[in-house]
């Protein structure tokens, strides 16, 4: 066994690796079906909401020019929507604009990136910003970084999909 | 061993936290797939290929099937996500067994100073970071209140943490309905969502830096 431990990690009694996998592919499991599956049923639901409610045809219109800005079709803000409450319900949104044809393969890999740079930003501000202490004075930038980092990472996925060809 | 020595304390890197540490950059860069002929034994050590696909009908599709819609749709999807996210946690468990963690450790903490201005203390919150999002902001706090970084480190390093959260669990965790659809290995993706953690971490040093002045003017007032 490595000899290198964290105090939590140390074993009582020797594991193989084996149990260990096992210990992990259980999180894994609990992860499918208790984090995914919720955020993923909300995400696909947001979008037959707005689908069925005629209102992301308005999203399409409205902010077709921003997301333009990113090689994106104005459908694409759904995602960004969900992506704020959760990272897989943003995931899951734009699974779905892929399967329904609304976005290609490769605005999917650009929507990748705010799902994840500006995703959950509600919950973890209280798991990160507030447990850290941080200073609050800083709130609204602590809020803007994130929206900024999207919004660059999704334009240098764009240059390097254009770059190989791919868009 | 407190947390705070282990903060303090360089961590012993057995080769088998090395090894790890490269099986896991193969596994998740996307390098070993596609591979032909002679060399196709390597592509076991590609991620994807290792969670293989599942059996199609006829047409191609499969069990998912087509056209579904809303909350059945969802949860049909969330099925064929599911054991790519067992195999991934259950794997990542053994890697950091092996001592993955601390190998990243011995790696990442020369380069904390140059990319975020902060003290190489933060190396085991930062890698933690990379796969959790709560055990890092418990040491981000306990860093500061051991004096070992200031209010103005603590707050770059917390943005660092905030945007993009956890970005090797998170997409492995929450972006498993994308990764098949990507055109881009799940390896690069983490990279390129790291180095805008980075950027967004620097705005918020250069504004730091540049109100330094004023902001102790007037807590001297």
């Amino acid at each position: 066994m490595s000899t290198a431990k964290t105090p939590a990690a140390a074993p009582a009694k020797k594991e193989n690796f084996i149990d260990v996998f096992f210990a992990g592919a259980r999180k894994g499991l609990g992860i499918g079906f208790n984090t995914i599956m919720p955020a993923m049923v909300m995400g696909y639901v947001l979008v037959q909401a707005l689908k069925v409610s005629g209102i992301m045809d308005v999203l399409a219109t409205v902010f077709a020019p921003v997301m333009g800005l990113f090689g994106l079709p104005g459908e694409a803000f759904a995602v960004l929507i969900s992506a704020f409450f959760a990272k897989a319900a943003g995931a899951a949104a734009a699974a779905n604009l892929y399967t329904a044809g609304v976005i290609t393969a490769p605005q999917a890999t650009i929507l990748l990136m705010p799902c994840m740079l500006m995703g959950t930003l509600i919950g973890h501000y209280a798991r990160i910003v507030l447990v850290s202490e941080a200073n609050p004075k800083l709130t609204p930038i602590f809020f803007a970084i994130p929206l900024i980092d999207s919004a660059v990472g999704m334009i240098i996925v764009r240059i390097i999909l254009t770059a190989m060809g791919l868009m | 061993m407190s947390t705070e020595q282990a903060m303090k304390q360089k961590p012993v890197v057995t080769w088998k936290g090395w090894l790890a540490l490269l099986i896991m950059c193969c596994m998740f860069s996307g390098l070993f797939t596609g591979f032909e002929g002679a060399l196709k034994p390597l592509n076991v050590l590609d991620f994807n290929t290792m969670v293989g696909s599942f059996g199609v009908d006829a047409d191609g599709v499969n069990f998912q099937g087509k056209n579904g819609t809303g909350a059945r749709d969802g949860f049909m999807f969330t099925i064929t996500l599911v054991p790519g996210c067992i195999f991934a946690m259950g794997f990542l468990e053994v890697l950091t067994r092996m001592g993955c963690m601390e190998a990243a450790q011995v790696a990442f903490t020369p380069i904390l100073k140059p990319i975020l201005g902060i003290p190489g203390a933060c190396g085991l919150a930062f890698i933690n970071a990379l796969n959790s999002s709560d055990i890092a902001a418990v040491l981000t706090k306990q860093l500061y209140d051991d004096g070992m970084i200031t209010d103005d480190e603590r707050s770059v390093f917390v943005a660092y943490q905030y945007a993009g959260s956890a970005p090797i669990g998170n997409m492995i965790g929450t972006q498993a309905a994308l990764l098949p659809i990507i055109n881009l290995a799940m390896g690069p993706m983490i990279l390129l969502i790291i180095v805008c953690k980075i950027f967004g971490a620097n705005l918020l040093r250069i504004y730091l830096k540049m109100t330094k002045k004023s902001r102790t003017a007037k807590e001297a007032k």
